[in-house]
């Protein structure tokens, strides 16, 4: 058992382990757990150019920001489930885990996102994965997911993953809308699916931006997009984004042999008669993310419920400190955003856990303000804005404005 | 088409034509479903049916879905064998 420890962080991941670093570099004593067997988290599964040339390569972020931990003696384990958590007075707080319980005064919860299930007829059958999974077993764990696969869901998680899949050579034959169901209501709406791919068609290849340019920005435009969308689709990444034609049923005895799909409406519901088997041994299901808080509820926190940011968030202030004495949150559990966000995000937790922890070296106020700022700014310069009214959305929650000085 | 029966809740092999069914019936909200249902009680502790239970109850309009979570979070959040568990305590 570990005596003393000052902060304890759940999840290894960009939010967690900076944090980590920040508040150990100003003496904090810290331990970090996860679950899975190697610290990074998301990160691990990111690989992606940037608009200037830059890779992306989240193994390597990863790597860096375990260095830098090791550096400043955080003490990091993996294959460390936490069950629990409770406040103990005003000592501090009790945490459970699948390797006995450990005490901290300070908690910062960092466990990310969640994918969410679109549910449809057959998603039950092996051979059927969230597109995250896909994305762990190609990047990873270098295990080849399937030979030929269909990916349902269009989303900035999916078209990233898809990217990646194709990167690793793996075939996608297509990559469809899910079904209208009362699961999958804004999913399913080819309209509403358009209209957030245009968000971030200048981080496609060619073809789908050239269609985009020419009808962002107008919602007339936008409408007429969708008619004029080809009913093959487009091909990205040479497999066919086809949105106007949606899964009816993922197909097979024992394992997924294939998809049935359907063309159809503006409305997204099917065409009778235009029904066909595409063979597949393996199907992908992008629902998108949703902020991963059962602790924070286990904790006792209050919530704010905002669907730009994902859904349910712990309720937080601006530098991360939760209203539960002790208790803080950083990365996606506060809002579903990009990896180089939770990193800024987690600089402030770790900063304003040591103001609070009274340590002799102690950041200032201002050297607090700088790290806030710099999560506006990380905000602005996203690649991807996950919603678009995620900064309005941050400014009603922290009562801020859009400032960048 | 939309007819074939499928599972929502998978711990619990609940399909999403008996939820809506008990919906349907008792008006009811996520909790009541759930306790009705038992979608959202197995293993997993409802992370993946949780957040689509709030979906068909219409909890997750913006209105309605307030200051908490509508389904209750209980420890533990992750499986874990009575041995392991008691040796926290």
């Amino acid at each position: 058992m570990i005596d003393r420890l000052d902060l304890i962080v759940i999840g290894a991941g960009p939010a967690g382990l900076s944090a980590a670093i920040a508040s150990a570099r100003c003496g904090l004593r810290v331990l970090v757990l996860d679950e899975f067997p190697r610290p990074g988290g998301r990160l691990l599964g990111q690989l992606h150019q940037e608009p200037d040339g830059f890779w992306w390569n989240g193994i390597k972020e990863a790597q860096q920001l375990v260095r830098q931990a090791s550096e400043n003696s955080v003490d990091i384990r993996t294959g460390v489930s936490v069950t629990a958590l409770e406040q103990i007075g005003q000592t501090g707080w009790k945490i459970w885990t699948n390797r006995g319980p450990f005490s901290a005064k300070h908690v910062l919860i960092a466990t990310g996102a969640a994918e969410s299930a679109c549910p449809l007829p057959g998603w039950t059958l092996p051979g059927v994965m969230s597109i995250g999974a896909a994305q762990v077993m190609t990047n990873v764990q270098r295990v080849r997911v399937g030979n030929r696969g269909v990916v349902v869901g269009m989303n900035v998680l999916s078209m990233a993953i898809v990217s990646e899949l194709r990167l690793a050579g793996i075939e996608l034959a297509a990559i469809v809308l899910p079904p209208k169901n009362p699961l999958n209501v804004r999913a399913s709406d080819p309209g509403d699916v358009l209209r957030s791919l245009l968000r971030f068609a200048h981080l496609a290849p060619n073809a789908l931006f050239r269609f985009g340019a020419s009808f962002l920005g107008n919602s007339l435009m936008q409408r007429m997009a969708l008619k004029l969308y080809p009913r093959r689709g487009i091909r990205m990444w040479n497999t066919p984004l086809q949105l106007r034609r949606s899964a009816v049923e993922i197909v097979g005895g024992s394992c997924v042999e294939g998809v049935r799909i359907a063309d159809i409406d503006s409305e997204g519901v099917p065409i009778p008669g235009t029904e066909r088997l595409i063979e597949a041994d393996f199907v992908c299901i992008a629902g998108g993310l949703y902020p991963l808080a059962e602790l924070a509820a286990v904790a006792g926190c209050p919530f704010r419920y905002a669907p730009e940011l994902g859904g349910h968030v712990p309720a937080h202030d601006e530098s991360m400190r939760t209203p539960l004495q002790g208790l803080y949150v950083a990365g996606n559990i506060t809002g579903v955003e990009s990896a180089k966000v939770a990193i800024a995000q987690g600089q402030v937790a770790g900063l304003s856990i040591a103001i609070d922890s009274g340590v002799p070296d102690s950041p200032t106020e201002t050297e607090l303000q700088t790290a806030m700022h710099r999560v506006k700014q990380m905000r602005r310069d996203a690649l991807i804005q996950f919603d678009p009214d995620i900064t309005a959305c941050r400014n009603r929650m922290y009562g801020t404005n859009d400032a960048i000085g | 088409m939309g007819n074939t029966p499928f599972i929502v809740c998978r711990c619990e092999e609940v399909t999403l034509e008996q939820i809506i069914e008990v919906i349907e019936r008792y008006h009811c909200s996520s909790r009541e479903t759930k306790l009705r249902t038992r979608a959202g009680m197995g293993i997993c502790g409802g992370r993946t049916c949780r957040p689509l239970i709030d979906r068909l109850t219409g909890q997750m309009d913006a209105e309605k879905a307030a200051y908490s979570l509508p389904l209750k979070v209980q420890p533990p959040v992750r499986p874990i064998s009575f041995g392991e568990w008691g040796r926290g305590s």
